[in-house]
């Protein structure tokens, strides 16, 4: 099997020269192409992006954009679609995510990005999404209008299916004309969805074009980190800060880096009744995406004092686990992610010894739980169903155990009543939570976001202001001037 | 009881080769031992439902994970009766694996009669040039006392270490395979892996090369450890093949660890990745490392060395280094890869890295 990679206006595929990536999992593989441009054509593409962008897609109105994208969800989550079927039964294969995972994580994903929540995230970041066509009033006096980058650049990373699609709805929503380069490890998603596009409003299509270079190939990305004037990256710090090195001063750019997420069980979800739910709600989290999401959880902390104790609740997620590896399997590890998960496995197993922890499940299980009764501060897990349960005497210890990890918080999956939500809320963002999910709900972002604390679409544009001064001094000008 | 295991371990060592059967037999014996006097060995054992009552073959014996010599006290006679800790060179979170040695007796048989077998080929002494500093200076690497035992053993007299508190002496080291040269005299050189680096850098900034007689041979270990640059296998033998003269099929590597008693060799590096094995009183698996099982040979795993000489702490180790079983040895493929970001979530490694970077 064999796919072609990206989405290139203007450029015929005999153009281009492609390199081969195969991706192997659940027993088939698949040939991915990527293509590689050369310097005169990656340079001509962004000049082209550039121009189409200013010429058409500045000029429309962003209901004509924001009902073309509805167009091209409303067919990426219709099953009987072609693409749905060919990315439910690619992207298990090309990612190593269970086919059922997938699919539910396509539809819950996409759900999103329906008309309606469109229109939520445009009013999330504009109190009047107007300004994004014309020049509007705005209370102080004078009028205001916001414009996108002219060439917006998306520098994609990680294995998340269809990630991509949010900065480049992002882009297409503020008008800016958009060049996306794939994620090795998921190379496929942006340019179906650009395609779609094209297909859809091919105005609209000829304004962004879904690329790709190897990673670390500085000269590739040169080119086009210096044609845009704003880059949106994901990746290690690493990756970033190497990104960040090579860009002109001038450019905006607006990094995501990787995140750690983890849970909190409230001694009031732990009753004999709840928790058990409250474990399948964990799990879910656990399973999907196999805790490789920036907001997956690598951690729980439960507290003590609730019915069932932090170590029943440790046998009930284990129950969980195991009860669902049936219908989301665990993809066979590579020698490196099983080494991975070993190393972790083996950690855990020596604590365990002079009885500090508790280890859940065996080393041939597709799932490991271990659980600790003394506070320890957040850390990674070792992916692939490995998660550490720490008991707490009280939730509000839990700021003080992540706070130290700032720069890299991002989600926090609560089960708490509402007043503690609230108050746990409070202490959370003061350290560097930028998002408090339902446990369960930890993958699956709700429309209009903000991703990492930021505003999505906000951040993108450059407001003009026409201030009142202009104005009134404009009166004087007027043909009707008395 | 210490002193029994010790008489047959150092008995054993001095057959001319082992059996399977006979091979089993030691180690059941030695695991008893350990399981006995070895209380976190005990508990880690009782925890993977292995003890001397169910274990039976010589592969069920339970493999302690490397970290495991940072984290415990892996010792059957008290820690402060041994005569000499050995300690890893500090790794990435800056503690340090060790281990107990009650005597050296064991690891000095072991060494020697393994080092005569794999590198002196039959010769009685050579005169060697060694590329690591004096055990003196360093007495807690077990690098610096194999090295140290194998001059003091095997050398000849005017044998001589090049490394001191200055570094590399290159211009006394060079006068010396000058003279080896010149004489027609056979010379050995032994070091670290890296430190043969900034060697064939002054050697080709110099334009120079040496020619060493007939029977040179030279002894590299322990890879480069972020010490020197990082060469390929291949253009480090051909390096010092051609720096030195001395054929690629004398360039022996040594793979040994402070967790262990015993080295494994290969027989030269014409072809790279070599086969390495270990002496008959030593046996190494490739895992799965998750369930521990063997897996098929040509397969790539983790390597599990079984060494009966290590019979203080534990005899069977889990590295992370991934191997693979070939006809008669194994092929070291270098360290199991840090398993890199495939998602968003973030990495071990960079984890730890910003945690120590702010003090935490």
């Amino acid at each position: 099997m064999k796919v072609f990679a990206g989405h290139l206006p203007g450029l015929s595929r005999d153009d281009v020269e492609w390199r081969e990536a195969t991706f192997s999992a659940w027993g088939e593989s698949v040939k991915v192409m990527l293509p590689v441009l050369h310097e005169a054509q990656a340079r001509a593409l962004c000049a082209d992006i550039r121009a189409h962008a200013g010429a058409r897609l500045k000029t429309m109105e962003v209901a004509r954009i924001a009902a073309a994208i509805d167009a091209a969800i409303a067919r990426l989550l219709d099953r009987d679609h072609p693409l749905r079927r060919e990315a439910e039964r690619l992207l298990p294969v090309v990612t190593g995510y269970d086919p059922e995972t997938v699919r539910l994580g396509l539809t819950s994903y996409l759900k999103t990005f329906r008309l309606p929540q469109l229109k939520r995230f445009l009013a999330e970041d504009f109190g009047n999404p107007g300004v994004l066509d014309a020049f509007e009033p705005t209370p102080k006096g004078g009028f205001v209008r916001a414009y996108g980058p002219e060439l917006l650049l998306h520098v994609w990373a990680g294995n998340v299916p269809g990630l991509s699609l949010w900065s480049l709805i992002c882009g297409l929503l503020v008008k800016a004309g958009s060049v996306g380069k794939l994620a090795s490890a998921e190379p496929l998603m942006a340019g179906w969805f650009a395609s779609l596009l094209a297909e859809i409003d091919p105005e609209i299509g000829a304004c962004l074009a879904i690329v790709w270079w190897k990673g670390g190939d500085a000269a590739a990305a040169d080119i086009f980190l210096h044609e845009a004037d704003t880059v949106m990256a994901y990746g290690s710090n690493a990756t970033l800060a190497g990104l960040r090195a090579r860009l002109p001063v001038t450019t905006r750019f607006l990094p995501h880096g990787h995140k750690i997420g983890f849970g909190m069980i409230g001694r009031e979800a732990l009753d004999s009744r709840k928790a058990a739910a409250v474990a399948r709600l964990a799990a879910c989290d656990v399973i999907r995406y196999e805790q490789q999401g920036c907001y997956s959880p690598q951690m729980i902390f439960v507290e003590r004092g609730g019915p069932v104790s932090p170590a029943g609740f440790a046998r009930h997620l284990g129950h969980e686990l195991a009860a669902a590896a049936s219908r989301h399997p665990r993809r066979r590890l590579s020698a490196g992610d099983a080494g991975a998960v070993a190393a972790w496995r083996n950690a855990q197993e020596l604590q365990a010894l002079d009885g500090a922890a508790t280890v859940l499940g065996g080393p041939g299980d597709p799932w490991s739980i271990v659980h600790v009764e003394s506070p320890e501060p957040l850390h990674p897990s070792g992916l692939y169903r490995t998660l550490k349960l720490v008991a707490v005497d009280s939730l509000e210890e839990v700021p003080a155990l992540v706070g130290r990890f700032r720069h890299f918080l991002q989600t926090a999956g609560v089960a708490a009543s509402p007043e503690r939500l609230h108050r746990l809320a409070a202490l959370l963002g003061a350290v560097g939570v930028t998002r408090v999910a339902a446990l369960g709900g930890m993958t699956s972002p709700e429309a209009g976001w903000h991703h990492d604390g930021r505003f999505s679409l906000l951040d993108l544009v450059t407001m003009t202001e026409i201030e009142r001064g202009a104005e009134l001094a404009a009166e004087g000008f007027a043909p009707y001037v008395d | 009881m210490q002193d029994e295991i010790i008489r047959e371990l150092l008995a054993f060592i001095d057959l001319s080769d082992a059996d399977e059967a006979a091979f089993e037999a030691l180690a059941l014996k030695i695991f008893a031992y350990q399981f006995r006097l070895n209380e976190p060995y005990r508990k880690f054992a009782v925890r993977r439902g292995r003890t001397p009552l169910t274990v039976r073959r010589w592969r069920d014996i339970p493999a302690v994970p490397i970290n495991a010599f940072k984290e415990l006290t892996l010792s059957c006679c008290p820690a402060e009766a041994a005569e000499r800790v050995f300690m890893t060179s500090g790794t990435t979170q800056g503690v340090s694996g060790r281990s107990y040695h009650p005597t050296l007796a064991v690891y000095d048989a072991s060494m020697l009669v393994h080092f005569r077998q794999r590198f002196m080929r039959g010769r009685e002494r050579i005169r060697m040039g060694i590329l690591f500093p004096d055990e003196t200076a360093i007495p807690n690497s077990s690098l610096a006392h194999y090295l140290a035992l194998a001059l003091r053993e095997c050398g000849t007299q005017d044998s001589a270490i090049y490394i001191g508190a200055d570094g590399l002496d290159t211009d006394r080291l060079f006068a010396a395979l000058e003279r080896a040269q010149a004489q027609g005299e056979p010379y050995a050189l032994l070091g670290a892996s890296y430190a043969f680096v900034p060697l064939l850098d002054a050697l080709a900034a110099q334009g120079r090369r040496f020619s060493l007689p007939e029977g040179s041979r030279i002894l590299d270990t322990g890879g480069y450890k972020g010490q020197s640059r990082a060469l390929a296998l291949d253009d480090f033998y051909d390096g010092l093949s051609a720096a030195f003269g001395v054929p690629r099929s004398a360039c022996i590597n040594m793979y040994g660890m402070t967790e262990l008693s015993s080295q494994l060799y290969d027989d030269g590096n014409a072809v790279c990745p070599s086969v390495k094995s270990g002496p008959h009183w030593m046996r190494t698996r490739v895992v799965d490392p998750l369930s521990g099982e063997d897996v098929p040979e040509g397969e790539i795993g983790v390597i599990v060395h079984h060494d009966l000489a290590h019979f203080n702490a534990v005899a069977a180790l889990l590295t992370e280094d991934a191997g693979r079983i070939v006809p008669g040895g194994f092929h070291l493929l270098g360290r199991v890869d840090e398993a890199a970001a495939h998602g968003c979530s973030v990495a071990v490694a960079e984890f730890i890295a910003a945690a120590k970077g702010q003090g935490a």
